[in-house]
Order: structure tokens, then sequence, then C-alpha cells
């Protein structure tokens, strides 16, 4: 067991665990942060996307060991139930759920996209949520969540 | 005054043949560089469907949409960017768009670009478009391309400024390249192969242009002819030697090759990555039989590479560092990044299912003689184009650090092909990450 501290959503943790731990149990077992979801395991689905310093990650993949200082962010960063995030008001919007299971995976990956690139073309963003997959095939309106939250945005650097 | 003209008359006959001299080769070199403009078309002629169907299944051999499309909405609109070492070419419009495209080209002009790298108002293209290779074509399947590519969708796509190093930016240089490395020769069969295998050699050398990348590149960016499949490079990637120096830890049999380039998975193998993903995507729509004659031909070369002892058939995972490794904390950081982040797909004995891939011992990236493309398939994963069914591995680009991915690479090159270490890793790690 060796002691680790994480930041996450801005917040300061330390968590005791084993070195190979997936960041993904340390997400939802010690701290828990139940948004992102054990998938597949392997990095094959994106449920378990989370951003680590800024980029998305399958959670499932990332030993705790090898976070480092990197800041996390999970979906409970965007925002509540009470007051949804801009991309999860997109979401909400666009009905861009079905069963819901993958959904908080597909805006962390959509998060770290609007980061960097406040305005995607169509193609960037069908790119950019290429390894995240919806077994109910809500593809469509995901992108459409997207695309809705990216005009949602003021341009980078845009003149007031 | 007599002696005074006389020591001039010399000095002013030298400056006369100075002259005479620049003259000349002035005149050579515009012989040399300058190419005469093709009248432009006014209309577009009429082909046969028989024709465009061939020529739609030879694109698929010559990979043109590999640099000539980059978005799939878009076929053959060009502006991909290619970094060479003599600076940055982007690929152009060949779409039949009169303005932007080649609707202008008459078919001897298409045929003139193919074989000598000129373009149809004169100017020399750069030979990141493989002319030197298509310049060995049949007429009649030069004709076919014509036939497919002028009855393609015209699209309004300008060329981009190609950012090319000095003195690499002027065109009329690429003549003196051209006497170097274009051989114009005409293409000769092989006596004593087999049809398929001169079909194959036909295809390899000249329009799927395979020797572009696994041949070696003089420093002047030509063919190194007498270095035939021994290796090379694209977009950082090392590419394979073909011959008997041909790195795979497990030897290829035909009938695996022929699979590889049609779906890019052979068993054994691991699945096609970096630039040869885009030949897979292309090759699967060429015409099989002449897939299949690419994989004789290569594999009459592969099959020269000699038997070896190497560690592909090692049941098991890999083995955790000896503790007297001369280099033991980077070796046990490796391990620990390949226990934790690639055991969980790769490690031995995991069931023939979605999420089951290659045990890395039989990973031909381990045994490159450099670490580019292991570094780049760790950090940038493996995912199919846009739509296309293909294997799938996540990048940890994201996830790994320089250092994890260093030490990673090292573990992997002693612990799971058993070979010298590699030199200049941590180089190439911080290369891959430049985009």
């Amino acid at each position: 067991m060796t002691t680790y501290h994480l930041r996450v959503n801005g917040r300061d943790h330390a968590v005791d665990t084993d070195p190979d731990t997936p960041l993904l149990y340390v997400l939802r077992n010690d701290l828990g942060l139940n948004g992102a979801k054990f998938g597949c395991g392997l990095g094959q689905c994106g449920a378990c996307t989370v951003t680590l310093g800024g980029e998305s990650v399958m959670s499932c993949l990332v030993p705790v060991s090898v976070v480092g200082e990197r800041p996390v962010g999970t979906v409970e960063g965007l925002g509540t139930a009470q007051a949804p995030g801009a991309l999860q008001q997109a979401f909400i919007a666009e009905q861009a759920a079905q069963c819901g299971y993958c959904i908080a995976g597909m805006m962390m990956r959509a998060q770290s996209l609007l980061e960097k690139n406040p305005k995607p073309s169509d193609a960037e963003i069908r790119k950019h949520m290429m390894p995240n997959l919806c077994r109910c095939g809500t593809h469509m309106r995901i992108l459409r969540a997207v695309r809705r939250a990216a005009d949602a945005l003021p341009a980078k650097g845009a003149k007031a | 005054m007599d002696r005074a003209t006389r020591t001039r008359t010399p000095k002013r006959r030298t400056r006369l043949i100075v002259l005479a001299l620049i003259v000349v080769s002035a005149l050579i070199g515009w012989i040399i560089m300058w190419r005469p403009a093709i009248d432009a078309q006014a209309t577009l002629p009429a082909f046969d469907q028989a024709s465009i169907a061939r020529g739609q299944r030879l694109a698929a051999i010559g990979t043109c949409a590999a640099c000539h499309t980059v978005d799939p909405s878009r076929p053959y609109a060009g502006g991909r960017a290619l970094a060479t070492p003599f600076g940055t070419v982007h690929s152009t419009n060949i779409t039949p768009d009169a303005r932007t495209g080649i609707g202008q080209w008459s078919e001897a002009a298409f045929t003139r670009a193919m074989r000598e790298g000129v373009s149809r108002d004169g100017h020399l293209l750069y030979p990141a478009f493989p002319y030197d290779h298509y310049t060995h074509l049949a007429q009649d399947e030069i004709r076919s391309l014509y036939a497919y590519f002028m009855t393609r969708p015209a699209l309004d796509a300008p060329a981009q400024k190609n950012d090319m190093t000095f003195p690499f930016g002027l065109r009329p240089l690429v003549a003196f390249w051209n006497i170097l490395y274009l051989k114009r020769d005409p293409w000769q069969p092989s006596a004593g192969q087999s049809a398929e295998w001169n079909r194959g050699a036909y295809l390899s050398d000249n329009l799927a242009h395979c020797t572009a990348c696994h041949t070696p590149r003089t420093r002047l960016g030509g063919t190194d002819f007498k270095r035939h499949l021994d290796g090379g490079e694209a977009e950082g990637w090392y590419v394979p030697a073909l011959n008997e120096h041909n790195p795979s830890p497990i030897p290829w049999t035909r009938e695996h090759l022929a699979e590889y380039l049609r779906t890019g998975i052979a068993p054994d193998h691991a699945v096609a990555g970096g630039p040869m993903q885009a030949t897979v995507e292309n090759l699967r729509l060429a015409d099989p039989a002449d897939v299949e004659a690419i994989a004789t031909y290569i594999h009459s070369y592969l099959a020269k590479a000699p038997q070896r002892q190497t560690r592909a058939g090692m049941p098991g995972s890999l083995p955790v560092p000896a503790a007297d490794d001369p280099d033991l904390a980077r070796m046990q950081l490796g391990h620990a990044v390949y226990a934790n982040s690639c055991a969980r797909c790769h490690e031995v004995g995991r069931e023939a299912t979605s999420g089951a891939a290659l045990p890395l011992q039989k990973a031909v990236a381990l045994y490159d003689p450099d670490p580019r493309s292991l570094i780049h398939i760790v950090r940038d994963g493996i995912s199919p184009p846009d739509g296309e069914p293909a294997r799938w591995m996540p990048a940890f680009g994201a996830i790994l650090s320089d250092d994890q991915t260093g030490a990673l690479a090292a573990y992997l090159r002693r612990y799971g092909a058993g070979q010298p270490q590699w030199t200049h890793i941590e180089d190439a790690v911080k290369k891959a990450r430049q985009p």
C-alpha cells in the first residue's frame, strides 16, 4: 500500500492503495465518484473516460501510480443535477442518452476536445469521439450534443 | 601602349570564354529544367464504364487516396501535408475541377505527370508524388486511371502552399534529381519467374510503390536502388525490410502475407499500423488477384530471411527484470507499465475475444532496428479510419509520461524480444511527441 495524492475536479485527495490499482477503481471505490463507469476494463469502450492533465484517457487503463501531479477531471466536475454545466445542458437538450451508461465518458471525451478546440468542425468531433462506444446507438444525438455545446461556447480569443 | 594592348588581350579572351560558358550552361540548364505547358482541354472526354471500373481498382493498388483524400466526404481533393527531410509538401486536388483540379488536363498531360513528374502547365512536381515509380506503368493502365479520376465529382480545392527548406523551394532543381533517380527505361519482366510473380513485381515496384517506403532512400531522397526492400521510413515510423533483413520474429507465409495485405490482420503477426493502415484500406478495394500477385512477389524476398531462434514462441507473460540487470530501475519501471497497462490485453493465454491482443514477444515492432514504430504505437494506439472495421488499440500518449514510455520500450526490447538494447530511446520518445 502506498499513499497517493490526487487532485480531482480541483480538490485534493489522499488515497492508500496499491500502485497498480486502476484510476477508475480509486475514483469509484475510494472517492465515491461514480460518474465514470466500468465497461470492458480493456480500454475498448470508453465508459470510464476521464480527463488527465486535460487529455481524455480511459481510466481503467491508468494505474494510479502514473497519475502524479496531473489533475483528474470527472463528469462530477462539469456540474450537478440541479445546475448542469454547458456540456451537460447540451446533452439534455439533444436527449443524447438512452441507457446513459456511456454518457459520462462521452462528456469527458468531448470536454477535452472543447477545452483545446472550442470551435471544432463536425469531422474533428467525429474523429475525437471515435474511441467511445454507445451500445444503444445514440451516437448521432451525442455528436449533435457536442456540436450544440461547441456552438454555445464563445470563440477562443474572440474580440468582445 | 602596344604592350598594354597585348596584356589586355588574354584577359579579354578569358572574359569571353567565361561569358560563353555561362551562356552555354544557362542554355543546358534551361533545357534540363524547362518543360512546356500542354494545352488545356476545354471539355472532359467520354469514358467507357469498363475503363473507369478498372481505373478504380488500379487507384486502390496505387493507394492514391492515402495521400490525395483527407476528408472521406471529399475524395481526391488533396490537402494532406507530408513532412519530408526537404520540407512539407501538400497533396493536390486530382478531381476534374477545371480551376483547382485536373479538369483541364488531357490524357497526354496526365501521362506526362505520371511518367515524368511534370504538371500540365510545365512546372515540375515534387517526387513526394511517386512518379519515379509510375513512370514504368503500361499506357493502358495510365489511361484507365485517367478515366477513373476524370469521372470523380469535381471539387473546388485550391492547392495549399508548400513549406520547403532552402533551396528545395525552387522546383526547377527537381530536374537534376530526375537525372539521378527517374529511370525511364521500360519495365522488363523477369525471365524464369511466373506470370503472377512478374505481375506482382510490376505492381509492387511501380503502381503500388511499396519500395517508396520499404526501400531506403539516399540523402537526396531518391531510391537507394542497391538496397531493394531493405527497410526505410515513413512519417516517423520505421518501415520494415521485406528482404532477408525482415525483422519479423515469425516467418511470413505467402498466405498470411496476402491476408495481411487485404485486411491488415494475419495470425501471429502484429496488425497493420501507421502508414501501412492506409495502404491496407486501399488494397482491400483492389483486384484480389493483383493483391495475391504482390504477396507472391514480396514473399519471394521475405523467404530469403534466415531461420532465427526468437522469443516469439515463448509461452506466458513477459518476465520480471532480473535482479542483476545493469539497468534495473528503468527495467522495473518498464515492467510496471507493461504489467499494469499492456498485459491487460496483451498477456498470453487470454481467450480469443475482442479484447485479445498479440503477445508482445510476437510483435515485430520489438524486433525493429530502432524503437520509432513501437513508440508511435504506444503513444497513438491503433485506430481504424472513420466508419471502417479494424483492430483497435487505445492510445497511451496521454496516460504515460515520456520516462514511462521510454522505460517500457527498453523493457520490451530486452525482456520481450531479447535483443540488444536500442540506443537513443529517449530521443525517439521526444520526437514522437512532436506533431
